[in-house]
């Protein structure tokens, strides 16, 4: 396991809303299923006082974790309040902040992880689905059902990219440790290097699938990063420059960033780089 | 979005930047009236959103004697294949030294990062490529609200003191509006002291509402039509329509698309919730691509219910052939659904993405 296990109580920020309010649901049926602690309390700022599939909900972090012990925030904080909702809960002394939430302003993303970093907060996304360990732990809105235990963790920049090649790993008979979806915007809080990080130290973790796409180059800086087994696929080798594609991180910006040069460093780097997703299975079982 | 450089100059004066003095005018305005403001010598300059604009005819020199000809022309000649609609004249200033600047975000420190170069007026990504040393780097924490001085004396050497308070300004717009970039090239000495003579600046898409910009002028019609709905909208130039949810795998598609022989029409990422009025719609607006001649929606996810997709298809009844992934709740109702209406719905990406590639084929 990595960031947390049964043991980690949770709080949900933006609780009361569509969103907040479905996830609340299906993480704590999750954590039933797992014996584990799941989502203890909800905050929404003017709603304290109520309750959302029978968890308490507080007007602030503050007074959440005055009656509860958590130690990590899922949060579904609409984009315009969701910069302010992660210092919320890093100021509150929060250990982990999964923002959910698409949409936010850039500048509001680096301030709030800046801030969290100062007291050692750590951040996972924004615009991300969360993480889960199979058995153990889930932390945000990814579908449970297609995911099974074992050895291998995967790292993603994406959503439903990781879904699917979650579901082919456990249609190959392949499990995961830790499945951590870092999130699709220009800024983000925990890197591939940060999680890979963290996989040298889980002793659960044999091997990584690493999922990255057009923009940046965090996928190479995590790489250079670690030694352990990975097996890579980067999306958007068709993506044309200066285009968004969905993501507002996925773009080839100044000529930089673009999926086929990405390749070819991880390559350099003698990284197993899988041409499309359904080959993935077959090249990391060669290297558990 | 991306602000034409007279828009950029604008904020940039009210935080204090100093830009040449300037008139903006479109066709058929009377511009000898002004001259008097901007003095003798004039730039004229096509307000375009062009790389590369001065090299490709759009920044023009001029006198009062042939100002109005300068910028006659300018209306008549598009840059690059984009027509001019309005054009800068200002006064041509005394410089004395040109530098470049610019600042962005950092992804790797998640900072701002200011890049600085004592020669500028050039293309920057040029002198990256040909001499990286004459450009200087620093990054510094989003939280400080100034440049600390010490790292805007390491950046920028022996230029004056105005160059520096010149980039702490521009920091002050780079966080005022939102932006991705601010850039200055090139920023100017003269006896007058530091300007703007050049101004650009991108502001993030996902801060256009608090920063009052009701519409992303960046988008073509059919991707502004497609944003109201809330898809993510990039038009390619295959055959071959593609809906999917979630980006990296819509950009999956496309790629393992290519992968088979074939071509992309487009990218359409449905966004979360994909639900019958949703997918008709997305289905329809692909489907409106003359160029498509088939259309793979390929849908994965936990909450996704097929048999709403399913109808969504159906009731979209579009001429070409769709081919359908699909992967949720109620899967085999979803499957039943399209069978009967004659639709292929296939196991795996793969699988769908080929048989999509064979009907171009």
């Amino acid at each position: 396991m990595i960031y947390g296990d049964k043991n980690t109580a949770v709080i949900v920020q933006g609780a009361t809303g569509k969103q907040g309010s479905f996830h609340i649901r299906l993480m704590n049926e999750y954590a039933r299923e797992v014996g584990g602690k799941g989502v203890v309390a909800g905050v929404t700022p003017g709603k304290g006082g109520q309750e959302v599939c029978g968890v308490p909900v507080y007007n602030t972090v503050k007074e959440a974790l005055a009656e509860h012990d958590a130690t990590a925030s899922v949060l579904f904080v609409p984009a315009r309040a969701a910069g302010d909702s992660i210092m919320e809960a890093a100021h509150a002394g929060l250990d982990l902040v999964i923002a959910i939430t698409e949409h936010i302003p850039v500048h509001d993303a680096m301030k709030a992880v800046a801030y969290a970093g100062l007291s050692g907060c750590k951040v996972i996304g924004p615009n991300c689905p969360g993480l889960l360990s199979p058995g153990e732990l889930k932390l945000g809105i990814m579908p449970s059902h297609l995911y099974t235990r074992g050895h291998v963790g995967v790292i993603s920049r994406s959503g439903t990219l990781t879904y699917e090649v979650v579901d082919e790993l456990t249609k190959a008979g392949i499990g995961q440790s830790t499945v951590v979806g870092i999130g699709g915007d220009p800024v983000i809080g925990q890197t591939f290097a940060d999680v890979l990080a963290r996989f040298e130290e889980d002793p659960q973790t044999k091997a990584v699938v690493l999922i990255g796409e057009v923009g940046g180059n965090l996928e190479e800086e995590g790489v250079r990063s670690t030694d352990l087994p990975i097996v890579s696929y980067i999306a958007g080798v068709t993506a044309p420059p200066n285009k968004r594609m969905g993501h507002a991180g996925a773009i080839i910006e100044g000529g930089e960033g673009d999926a086929r040069s990405k390749i070819k460093r991880l390559k350099k780097m003698d990284v197993a780089v899988a041409s499309r997703p359904s080959e993935i299975p077959g090249m990391i079982r060669g290297l558990l | 979005m991306k602000l034409l450089e007279f828009e950029a100059k604008e904020l940039f004066r009210e935080e204090g930047i100093r830009v040449p003095k300037g008139l903006l005018v479109s066709e058929h305005e009377e511009i000898l009236l002004h001259m008097d403001e901007l003095g003798d010598k004039v730039v004229v300059k096509a307000q375009v959103d062009v790389g590369g604009r001065g090299k490709a005819g759009g920044v023009l020199m001029a006198d009062a004697g042939n100002v109005v000809e300068t910028a006659r022309h300018l209306f008549h000649t598009p840059i690059k294949g984009v027509p001019v609609a309005r054009v800068l004249i200002e006064e041509r200033l005394a410089i004395e030294h040109e530098y470049y600047v610019s600042i962005a975000i950092d992804r790797s420190s998640k900072q701002p990062v200011i890049l600085f170069a004592d020669a500028g007026g050039v293309e920057i990504e040029q002198t990256a490529k040909e001499n990286p040393d004459a450009i200087r780097k620093v990054t510094f924490s989003p939280l400080l609200s100034d440049v600390p001085d010490f790292l805007l004396r390491e950046l920028t050497g022996d230029a004056p003191k105005g160059v520096r308070e010149t980039i702490n300004r521009l920091y002050h717009v780079f966080c005022k509006k939102d932006a991705l970039l601010a850039e200055i090239n090139p920023l100017v000495t003269t006896p007058q002291g530091v300007y703007a003579a050049d101004a650009k600046l991108i502001i993030d898409d996902n801060a256009l509402v608090r920063q009052g910009i009701a519409v992303n002028r960046d988008l073509t019609e059919r991707e502004k039509e497609a944003e109201k709905h809330g898809f993510s909208y990039v038009e390619l130039d295959g055959a071959i329509g593609v809906i999917g949810n979630g980006a990296g795998l819509t950009m999956s598609t496309l790629d393992l698309i290519e992968h088979f022989g074939g071509k992309a029409a487009n990218f359409l990422d449905v966004g979360g919730g994909a639900d019958q009025e949703r997918v008709k719609y997305a289905v329809r607006l692909v489907a409106g691509m003359p160029a498509v001649k088939v259309i793979i929606v390929n849908l994965l996810g936990g909450i996704t219910r097929c048999d709403e997709v399913a109808r969504g298809i159906i009731e979209a009844g579009v001429e070409q052939e769709v081919i359908v992934r699909l992967a949720g709740t109620n899967e085999a109702e979803g499957r039943k659904l399209l069978a009967e209406k004659g639709y292929r719905m296939l196991g795996s990406m793969d699988e769908a993405v080929r048989a999509a590639v064979e009907v171009t084929a």
